[in-house]
């Protein structure tokens, strides 16, 4: 399905990353966006505050993160697509609507602009440190779907994507953004709706006696219906059979969760999406996502200008993880080089992966600031004269550390 | 919790809204499946989110009438409560207060009277058509589940106020608290021979006490225009003719008008 030329605001813009967000989310066809304003994602708010009435999209600023999430979820089930976007403290409130979507499999997109934390941590500035939450932050087992653009075009077009793949899946999707790439403007190019795919919602079109709310169709996500159609729907956050009535035998248990689960799981080939560049011959790979890659472009350049052989791998979705690619250059390199911006989330997932074939180094940042390139092109030249094969994640020591943590640091007076 | 639900069907009934148009978000009185039976939609949300997702609702589809009923409401919920109350969105809010947790074994609630259960609790209790009244709800009642009929006249009633509307009902709780407390009769009868309906009393005088009878009836019937009454104007007059305005024309033909 083509997109709605009321909903595309076709232009070349120089935005943000927070704006052409929204844009994109009007784009894909969203009409509710509830919200609680907080930094630094406030300005994706304002543009679906602003723009949003234009095209027929509502907003209502929610007395907090807790109602936000679960109006959005009410909204989604009344019919139209719908998003919410916070950053880290209004995440962590999040965590439990965003379970109650997953096991109602409710179709929603939420945009975490990350900013450094724990807790209040730096509001302004970004960090890269809720990759994990967005994967097991609320309770029980479920999957979903995050995506890490680097720039603010990419912000537009994964916007759609975001929501493309919400209602393809009926799960939760993350944009999970960053500060940097939220506030860096950068020319953006909104093309005319007619090259815009949007994926409508699986509604259930039979007469509704028949409908049973959780009958999966054979790529396991089953049909929706919305509110007020006289399907006399009865959704619980229990584990429930088809009908959607509650059960507590262990064999529905395992049933339910197990196909909760593989809904993304075995579909995980159409949903990962991962840039490769430089990977043959390559001696080191360096996986990155987010700001992080922008940033390690120049430390890969630095490094190849030395003769070293090193690759990239950039992960666009960044969960469902790509476990089996991961598995497969480990046998082929010498190690993985993962620039991060906290102290170690994505890397274990690629140590994981790599079952000791290759050598795992994790470049870390504390948040509040991006890498120097020149660590990461440090570590990556390291990584190509080690001739040993060492367990575990290697921790590169940073310029910035070597600052704060060898005495080269005074405190401001 | 089945008077409850046969008070519901009769007020939609008498509401005169199509069943199908109607939508129960419900918290903690997890509603047995039979409530599909009278045919509306049900979602049971996490504790005391259900008003907050029949915001989401209400403002996806205009078109809907939106009843949360909830058990969680001053404790999980009591932000969503008083927000919805303060921004009057559309949402017909029935309070069930068994005055316990019933669930986990009978814990306190902040609606629990001070020296009601064993080791007693000694905080005051809310007073919900109080707390309603003063956020700005436009229609405030209280019923016990007996007074089924009173109950669904109010539903009927609410159903068809613009605005926020609450109705408090006094259910029973768990057996084994009617023992400690030497409750020895049947306690729906309790509640309802321990009652006295007192429509149009001033909501500040009706705090629930265990020495003093229950005051029931109708507290709050006022107008006050709705969210998306505020949100179409509002942009409206900002946006002029490029805002199409929000869901179905509004509908005055509902009962109410008269402050109590």
């Amino acid at each position: 399905m083509k997109a709605n030329p009321k909903d595309v605001l076709t232009g070349t813009y120089y935005i943000d990353g927070d704006v052409a967000c929204g844009y994109g989310a009007l784009a894909a066809g969203c009409k509710f966006v509830g919200g609680y304003p907080i930094t630094p994602s406030t300005e994706a708010f304002e543009t679906i505050c602003r723009k949003g009435p234009l095209v027929g999209a509502v907003f209502i600023q929610m007395e907090d993160e807790l109602g936000s999430m679960a109006a959005v979820l009410g909204a989604v089930w009344s019919g139209v697509k719908s998003m919410t976007i916070t950053s880290g403290p209004g995440y962590s409130l999040m965590m439990e609507n965003i379970g109650f979507a997953a096991m109602l499999e409710t179709p929603f997109v939420l945009l975490n602009i990350q900013r450094g934390g724990p807790s209040t941590g730096v509001p302004t500035k970004t960090g890269q440190a809720d990759m994990m939450q967005s994967r097991w932050g609320s309770h029980g087992d479920y999957e979903l779907i995050a995506i890490s653009p680097e720039s603010p075009q990419e912000m537009f077009d994964y916007a759609i994507k975001a929501f493309n793949l919400a209602e393809k899946y009926r799960c939760p999707v993350m944009i999970m953004s960053d500060e940097c790439v939220g506030h860096m403007t950068e020319k953006v190019v909104i093309p005319e709706a007619d090259k815009i795919e949007v994926e409508p919602r699986r509604l259930f079109t039979g007469p509704p006696e028949e409908y049973l709310p959780y009958k999966p169709d054979p790529d396991l996500v089953p049909k929706m219906a919305k509110a007020g159609d006289g399907f006399k729907l009865y959704i619980t956050g229990l584990v429930h059979d088809e009908r959607g009535y509650p059960v507590k035998d262990e064999e529905y248990k395992s049933m339910y969760v197990k196909r909760l689960v593989d809904k993304i799981r075995l579909n995980r080939d159409k949903i990962i999406e991962i840039r490769e560049e430089g990977i043959d011959n390559a001696d080191v790979i360096v996986v990155s996502y987010g700001i992080s890659s922008r940033v390690a472009i120049k430390g890969v350049e630095i490094a190849r200008k030395k003769g070293i052989k090193v690759g990239t791998l950039r992960l666009v979705t960044v969960w469902p993880f790509p476990d089996e690619r991961i598995t497969e250059l480990a046998k082929k390199v010498k190690a993985f080089v993962v620039p991060e911006i906290n102290y170690g989330q994505i890397v274990f997932e690629v140590a994981r992966c790599s079952h000791g074939q290759a050598n795992v180094i994790l470049v870390p940042h504390g948040g509040a600031g991006v890498h120097n390139p020149n660590d990461i092109a440090d570590a990556i030249e390291n990584a190509a004269k080690e001739e040993k094969k060492i367990e575990g994640v290697v921790e590169y020591k940073t310029r910035l550390e070597k600052l704060v943590f060898e005495g080269g640091l005074k405190l401001k007076e | 919790m089945n008077s409850i639900i046969s008070a519901l069907s009769k007020g939609i009934d008498k509401s005169g809204i199509d069943r199908k148009k109607i939508s129960v978000p419900s918290d903690i009185p997890f509603m047995p499946e039979i409530i599909r039976e009278i045919g509306v939609d049900y979602f049971q949300t996490p504790r005391g989110r259900a008003i907050a997702f029949g915001t989401g609702l209400k403002l996806g589809n205009p078109a809907l009438k939106v009843m949360p009923v909830v058990g969680d409401l001053m404790t999980l919920g009591g932000n969503h409560f008083v927000h919805g109350a303060k921004r009057n969105m559309e949402l017909l809010v029935i309070c069930v207060n068994n005055f316990i947790y019933k669930k986990i074994g009978g814990k306190p609630v902040p609606s629990t009277p001070a020296a009601f259960s064993a080791y007693s609790t000694f905080e005051e209790p809310f007073n919900f058509p109080h707390l309603g009244n003063s956020c700005g709800a436009v229609y405030t009642a209280r019923w016990t589940a007996l007074h089924i009929d009173e109950f669904a006249e109010s539903i009927a009633e609410a159903l068809n106020k613009h605005g926020l509307s609450m109705i408090e009902v006094i259910a029973p709780g768990p057996n084994y608290y009617t023992a400690i407390n030497n409750i020895t009769l049947d306690l729906l009868n309790f509640y309802y021979e321990n009652s006295v309906i007192k429509n149009g009393e001033d909501p500040r005088n009706i705090g629930i006490t265990p020495d003093e009878k229950i005051v029931v009836g109708k507290f709050t019937d006022k107008e006050r225009p709705t969210f998306i009454d505020t949100y179409n104007a509002q942009l409206s007059k900002v946006l002029g003719d490029k805002f199409t305005p929000h869901g179905p024309a509004p509908e005055r033909t509902g009962s109410g008008g008269k402050n109590a």
